[in-house]
């Protein structure tokens, strides 16, 4: 300092002359949740609308998409951005984002959200928040796809199903999931054991299992849910729609419905006869599952069908891995035994605030073509929702032929659940299910800590309820 | 050194320049006309002004909005807000949830500091002063070494040490239960450590004071070495052992370090979210290791609760203020004032 008479204490009151100045400055101006363009989205992209370009997507246009990377990646999509760069000329701009919520909360709030999203993961945005903000995607599937059929008639029955919120079709979801049991035809086949339909039959394979020193499912703590997952499949499969309509709209007692306590009660019994692999409760949920798919100390897994790519390098050679729909307690009186539980799954979104939402329907458009969804199913060993991508050898992937066979043959007959996502219940849910899977909570105490789940969220009114009829 | 105050207290002796106290307009009168030259105002602006704004935009107003944010039921992802008074606040203390991670944090700022401070002061005091009883006062042969090994857990990444430390306690084929089966304890053949209500607490707090000490006692070494050594040596041949030595000589002359060391293992304590994030995602058996953080990020991000989640940021803030005043208390209360430690 070269000022002799530039002392410390005088820079220090200096300081709070500059404190005091700052605020009026206009730095408090700013705020976080301020600021946003209220402006309509217009009706076209500003392009010429054509045969080729039914959303009039403007020549020499962004699309800005945000892609949930997860265990498909994001390379299908850029796959399908090469396709659509074929027929309009736009530049697209993929970028891949392992939290959608985290990630695009600030856009939303800032008005400025991407064109298109894959809204998947466990962080993705919550349909009932966001919902009034995003476009009704009828308008994609009314469309041709790019071999000339309109888009509806290449569906799959049902798959619009989980992104339909009232009568808005507000998400249209790429990927076909099929929930089921998995196992190893292979090791079932060398044991002489069956594929068990019921749960008695399940509860019997525990036993045999357990001869060879084998245990019939194994869990991990981040995935200890499936089991629920299991449990209203079968209760949906045994009692019928009503189960499932009770639990989705949150009705009181809804857990206590005897379909669901049946299952709970023959699930009580595999916990205390030991068919569980044990300490799931502290077992980190990949490690859990290479017990069944490469040590093959569990014989059953309950999952969707990404179990196999999410596996893949740690399956033991000649694991065949096929599955079954689920379990029923009585196949007399199953209202829906041949249904399956196969949502559509990884929705994507178009947000009407962003600067090109015709853009973003374009690419969407491309990704439902027949070359960019057979492009997908080969690579990712997973169908799309788009029909007749997979070939019978399903690309020599056993799982894959399972989960065709078993889409085929229920003709329609799918169903689905939301509630647990919906309203984000499944942290709550892992804790209660956790502690029933170890043994340390009986079906009674599993049922009320449940129905608590539900309750809380139902008598919440700052909860936005989406009645699901 | 704090025995050396060269300066007095605010409010105490004229300041270095001799002036007598004024007040700050007559100050300001004055210099004004003596000397707001073109420097010295640019000075103040580039020193003083600059990052004074950035602080107030970017450190203050944050904390500003998110109390504002906290009294509104905004949901993150519009521009639609209704203010709702202190609504969300009495959600918070009926949210069970949230009791839980408020009871589990307690619990980490109460026992977190004090095992990783009693540790890492010991082994402080090993390496600096508990060596030879005879000759010159130094610490045990290869402290260096140890030193070095020591410190290496606070290299890795908090994030990394969780994963780690995931496989250890893994029940099947972790190192934990691999060593008990082999040295004959069969009953821990498939023991879940962090799966078991009473476990998971216990063993992720031994992981984060596995990877603190470390760093701590290096913190202590570098305050021991500050000490003047006749001290030390002036209480051996008191005839104090290495135990008295530390209790009565080292942790008094080191009390301001243990206390700031005290301060940032508390605030560690109440955020922890990294180490419960990569040990138990999900919070534990029976949430019995979920903590505040965690329940904030869930609200914010998972359930779409922005306001609720600012008023969960704003009870956080003030818990650890809280803390911070209760370590100054407990310091001033047990003599810190009358021994001259700190001011």
């Amino acid at each position: 300092m070269s000022n002799p008479n530039f002392r410390r204490r005088d820079f220090l009151r200096g300081s709070l002359v500059a404190a005091a100045m700052v605020p009026f400055g206009g730095a408090l101006a700013s705020c976080a949740s301020g600021g946003g363009g209220d402006e309509a989205a217009p009706e076209t992209g500003g392009g010429e609308v054509t045969e080729n370009n039914p959303f009039g997507v403007a020549e020499g246009s962004t699309v800005d998409a945000v892609i949930f990377k997860g265990g498909y990646g994001v390379d299908y999509v850029e796959f399908a951005a090469g396709v659509m760069g074929g027929v309009v000329g736009v530049t697209p701009k993929i970028s891949a984002s392992t939290a959608i919520a985290t990630e695009l909360q600030p856009r939303f709030a800032g008005g400025t959200p991407p064109d298109l999203i894959d809204n998947s993961g466990a962080q993705a945005i919550g349909f009932n928040t966001i919902l009034d903000q995003l476009e009704d995607l009828t308008d994609v599937i009314d469309a041709p796809n790019y071999e000339g059929t309109t888009i509806r008639d290449t569906l799959y029955e049902g798959v619009l199903a989980p992104g339909t919120f009232g009568d808005k079709l507000a998400a249209i979801n790429y990927v076909l999931t099929v929930y089921g049991v998995w196992y190893s035809s292979s090791l079932f086949e060398e044991n002489g054991w069956s594929v068990p339909t019921t749960w008695d039959e399940a509860l019997e394979l525990g036993a045999q299992a357990k001869e060879q020193g084998k245990y019939l499912f194994c869990w991990g703590k981040q995935a200890a849910t499936y089991y629920q997952t299991l449990a209203i499949e079968s209760a949906i499969m045994q009692g019928g729609d009503e189960v499932r309509l009770a639990l989705e709209n949150l009705e009181p007692e809804c857990w206590s419905k005897p379909a669901i306590q049946d299952v709970f009660a023959k699930l009580e019994q595999a916990v205390s006869a030991g068919y569980f692999a044990p300490g799931g409760a502290g077992t980190d949920f990949t490690v859990a599952q290479a017990q069944w798919s490469n040590e093959q100390l569990a014989i059953l897994y309950p999952s969707g069908s990404w179990i196999e790519n999410e596996m893949k390098s740690q399956t033991k050679d000649g694991f065949a891995m096929s599955g079954f729909p689920g379990l029923v307690v009585d196949p007399a009186t199953a209202q829906m035994g041949d249904w399956l539980h196969s949502p559509a799954g990884e929705p994507f979104i178009v947000p009407s605030q962003s600067a090109n939402p015709a853009g973003g329907k374009e690419l969407l458009r491309a990704m439902l073509s027949k070359e960019a969804a057979t492009k997908f199913a080969e690579e990712k060993l997973a169908p799309t929702v788009v029909r007749d991508t997979v070939p019978a050898d399903g690309f020599g992937s056993t799982a894959l032929q399972w989960q065709i066979e078993a889409v085929e043959a229920a003709a329609g007959k799918v169903f689905t659940y939301n509630f647990t996502t919906t309203y984000g219940m499944n942290q709550d849910q892992l804790v209660v299910w956790n502690s029933f899977l170890d043994g340390s909570i009986d079906a009674a105490q599993l049922t009320s800590d449940l129905q608590g789940i539900t309750d809380a969220v139902r008598e919440d009114d700052s909860i936005e309820k989406i009645e699901v009829s | 050194m704090t025995l050396v105050q060269t300066e007095a207290g605010p409010g105490g002796a004229p300041a270095p320049g001799g002036r007598p106290r004024e007040s700050f307009s007559a100050w300001f009168q004055r210099n004004r006309r003596r000397n707001l030259t073109f420097g010295r105002i640019s000075f103040f602006l580039v020193f003083l002004g600059l990052p004074l704004a950035i602080y107030v935009l970017l450190v203050l107003n944050p904390f500003v909005q998110a109390v504002q944010i906290s009294l509104t039921d905004w949901g993150g992802f519009d521009n639609e807000f209704n203010y709702v008074g202190f609504a969300n606040y009495a959600q918070i203390f009926s949210n069970e949830a949230f009791l839980t991670a408020l009871r589990n944090n307690i619990l980490l700022v109460v026992v977190l500091p004090i095992v990783t401070l009693v540790l890492s002061l010991a082994l402080a005091s090993i390496v600096t002063v508990g060596g030879a009883s005879h000759g010159e006062v130094k610490g045990l042969r290869g402290s260096s070494f140890y030193r070095v090994i020591s410190f290496f857990p606070y290299v890795v990444p908090a994030i990394v040490i969780g994963l780690i430390w995931g496989m250890v306690y893994n029940p099947r084929g972790g190192l934990v239960n691999g060593f008990l089966t082999a040295i004959g304890l069969d009953a821990f053949g498939s023991f879940p450590w962090l799966g078991h209500p009473r476990t998971a607490m216990g063993a992720t707090i031994f992981v984060i004071v596995w990877s603190m000490v470390g760093f701590y006692m290096v913190l202590f070494i570098a305050a021991i070495r500050g000490v003047d050594p006749s001290i030390f040596e002036a209480a051996r041949l008191d005839g104090a052992g290495r135990f008295r030595t530390a209790v009565t000589i080292t942790i008094p002359l080191i009390r301001d370090n243990v206390q700031t060391a005290w301060i940032y293992l508390g605030i560690l304590a109440l955020d922890a979210f990294v180490y419960m994030r990569a040990l138990n995602p999900q919070g534990g058996p029976d949430r019995a290791t979920w903590v505040m953080s965690q329940e904030l990020f869930d609200t914010a991000f998972v359930a779409n609760k922005w306001g609720l989640a600012s008023a969960m940021g704003v009870v956080l803030a003030l818990v650890t203020l809280a803390f911070a005043a209760l370590v100054f208390l407990i310091n001033r209360l047990t003599g810190a004032e009358k021994e001259g430690g700190y001011q």
